[in-house]
């Protein structure tokens, strides 16, 4: 079959209505897949350690608790049976102000021993899009996760204060749509410099002589044995090691599940409204433009064409006309997402996510609704007559 | 007798479901090589008669006959191969497809019955040659005069030469000049490639040369 039979001309504004449709389907998709990636990347960082802090404020649990972890604390977690690692760590947020509640979302400076591997089991290295890894020895030196470079349009070999203190950029790490995309990683003596510098008190009670430097950290990242079950054991390091908060990984994802229920719901909602509007949209068009060549239809059949003919007509046009559109939609969603994210980008943010799934998923969406609607406006027209066809397409 | 119509029947359903009888019990009888003219009034039924005979529309009651097949009451599928074979139809509104250029538009005729496309395509261009709007092939109906878009359609319509042509009105919208072409074109066809043509008019001068001219009056075909 010729292109010009599958794009027969006057299908310009079908492939337009349907761009429009498709292009609403994948954008509300790509926000709901934006936050899904996000929440399940939030799951895999708690269920891939322990998390252990000082206890603290109570403020916050894990890493956000707020109290010191001191190195014999640490050294105390690490001889509890089944541990297999503890990765001292200092997380501090970037913007220091008159309400410093640590949270995930928001930019942080996180420092982390690089002596000790990386004990997160889901997170065994972060993956670095250009540039390099941190190293051990490594110091006034930065990676930074992608929003946090994006929002500053820094690349590898640039320079940024943090805390009042220049560091070269030596890496950015690739994309996690989840908390390091806005993180700055630093060396942990680089952090609990950057810590001492910003916290007055915290520089008395060092000067006082009853803290070391390896006793400045905000937590500390546990992994397990293999066979270890880690609620357990995080349960055995809360009673073994007085003076700490363990956080357990199954009871935090769970807590976690239930905190973000209202966006899965929110999601569902989304995913369900596109799918509507999109739909709908969609047949309706094509429908529509079906319904327009009534009279076509009449003087196809008065010159021999059976009812297969026009199905096998119809479905080819719509297949083109639908690919078209849906194509069309998913680029028109692209600009529409690339222009929204390069301005909220400035905010370290990133509202939408096309993931291939989604994309893919749009385009078969648009094809076989495209195929089904055209069908099913074919046989409505297949069932008048020539002569009713004619008359009615006037 | 090539076609033979017997007893046909038709009511249309107007405003409020009122029946709107058209046609009581029509017989017509045409020969292949005979070109018959039937006149009526506005609404007399006249391009109904042209729509049963030709297999458009299904009559309440009685025969149409092909030959020997009363084609009537073929099937759905069966009905579509005899109108894309044996019928070729002239309508007052060319009804040519906006979507298509004029070749395309001939060459749709041969596409339902099978016909090699180069063969189908030379015998179009002949006949648009013939018909002097060879030099139209690309345009589309919209880039087309009334007369050139009626020309191009009675290439669609005498394509695969078929043994009956149905004109409907076919100059109801040319001027005098390209009225002449088509109805010599249409005479020609009779007389020429022994074509039985029924013609449907309401222009007495359309009428004249015709074989048998039939009036339509209060639904049954009258000899004028």
């Amino acid at each position: 079959m010729r292109v010009r039979e599958l794009l027969p001309r006057g299908y310009a504004f079908t492939i337009v209505g349907i761009a429009v449709g498709v292009a609403g389907l994948v954008a509300l998709g790509a926000m709901a897949e934006r936050i899904t990636r996000f929440i399940d990347g939030g799951d895999r960082f708690v269920l891939g350690q322990i998390s252990v802090a000082g206890e603290g404020m109570g403020m916050g649990t894990g890493f956000t608790a707020g109290g010191l972890l001191s190195a014999a604390k640490i050294a105390e977690i690490a001889a509890v049976p089944g541990v297999s690692g503890v990765q001292a760590q200092v997380m501090m947020p970037l913007n220091t102000s008159t309400s410093q509640f640590l949270t995930l979302t928001q930019e942080l400076v996180f420092g982390m021993d690089l002596t000790v591997p990386i004990p997160n089991r889901h997170y065994r290295e972060l993956p670095v899009r250009t540039g390099r890894p941190l190293r051990p020895a490594d110091r006034r030196v930065t990676v930074l996760g992608a929003d946090f470079a994006a929002s500053r349009r820094l690349g590898v070999g640039a320079s940024i204060a943090l805390g009042g203190q220049d560091f070269a950029v030596v890496g950015i790490l690739d994309k996690t749509f989840t908390a390091p995309d806005k993180f700055a990683l630093v060396s942990i003596d680089d952090a609990r410099e950057l810590w001492l510098r910003r916290d007055p008190l915290l520089v008395q009670v060092f000067g006082a002589g009853s803290l070391r430097r390896g006793d400045l950290n905000t937590g500390a990242a546990v992994g397990w044995a293999a066979g270890q079950d880690p609620d357990a054991l995080a349960r055995r390091i809360q009673a073994s090691v007085p003076g700490v908060n363990v956080t357990i990984p199954g009871e935090v994802s769970q807590l976690l599940r239930q905190s973000t229920a209202f966006f899965s719901a929110l999601l569902l909602g989304i995913g369900a409204l596109g799918l509507l509007i999109g739909g709908l949209s969609l047949s309706n068009t094509v429908t529509a433009a079906v319904f327009e060549r009534i009279r076509d239809f009449g003087v196809k059949r008065a010159l021999g064409a059976t009812d297969m003919h026009l199905l096998r007509e119809v479905l080819g046009e719509a297949l083109g006309v639908s690919l078209s559109g849906g194509v069309a939609g998913v680029l028109l969603a692209l600009g529409i997402g690339a222009a929204v994210d390069a301005r909220v980008i400035r905010d370290g943010q990133q509202l939408f996510l096309f993931s291939p799934r989604l994309l893919a998923f749009a385009v078969v969406f648009s094809v076989v609704l495209g195929g089904l609607a055209a069908g099913y406006a074919t046989l409505r027209i297949a069932r008048l007559s020539p002569a009713e066809a004619i008359r009615r397409g006037g | 007798m090539l076609v033979r119509a017997r007893g046909l029947t038709k009511t249309f359903t107007g405003p409020g479901g009122m029946p709107v009888p058209v046609l009581h019990g029509v017989d017509l009888e045409v020969k292949g090589g005979e070109f018959v003219a039937v006149s009526g009034a506005s609404g007399s039924g006249k391009s109904t008669l042209l729509n049963l005979v030709g297999l458009l529309e299904p009559s309440d009651a009685g025969e149409i006959w092909f030959g020997e097949e009363r084609v009537s009451h073929l099937r759905r599928r069966a009905q579509a191969r005899v109108r894309g074979g044996s019928i070729g139809y002239v309508f007052q509104s060319f009804m040519l497809l906006a979507g298509l250029t004029a070749l395309d538009n001939v060459l749709l005729a041969a596409r339902y019955v099978g016909r090699e496309r180069g063969e189908a395509r030379r015998e179009a261009l002949r006949l648009m040659e013939r018909m002097a709007v060879a030099h139209r092939i690309d345009h589309y109906p919209a880039q087309l005069s009334g007369g050139e878009q009626q020309r191009v359609a009675y290439c669609r319509a005498v394509l695969n030469q078929p043994p009956l042509v149905l004109a409907d009105e076919p100059t109801g919208n040319l001027d005098d000049e390209h009225a002449r072409v088509i109805l010599a074109e249409l005479h020609a066809l009779a007389a020429e490639h022994g074509a039985a043509v029924v013609l449907v008019t309401h222009r007495r001068e359309a009428s004249a040369g015709a074989d048998r001219v039939l009036r339509l009056e209060q639904g049954r075909l009258v000899t004028s």
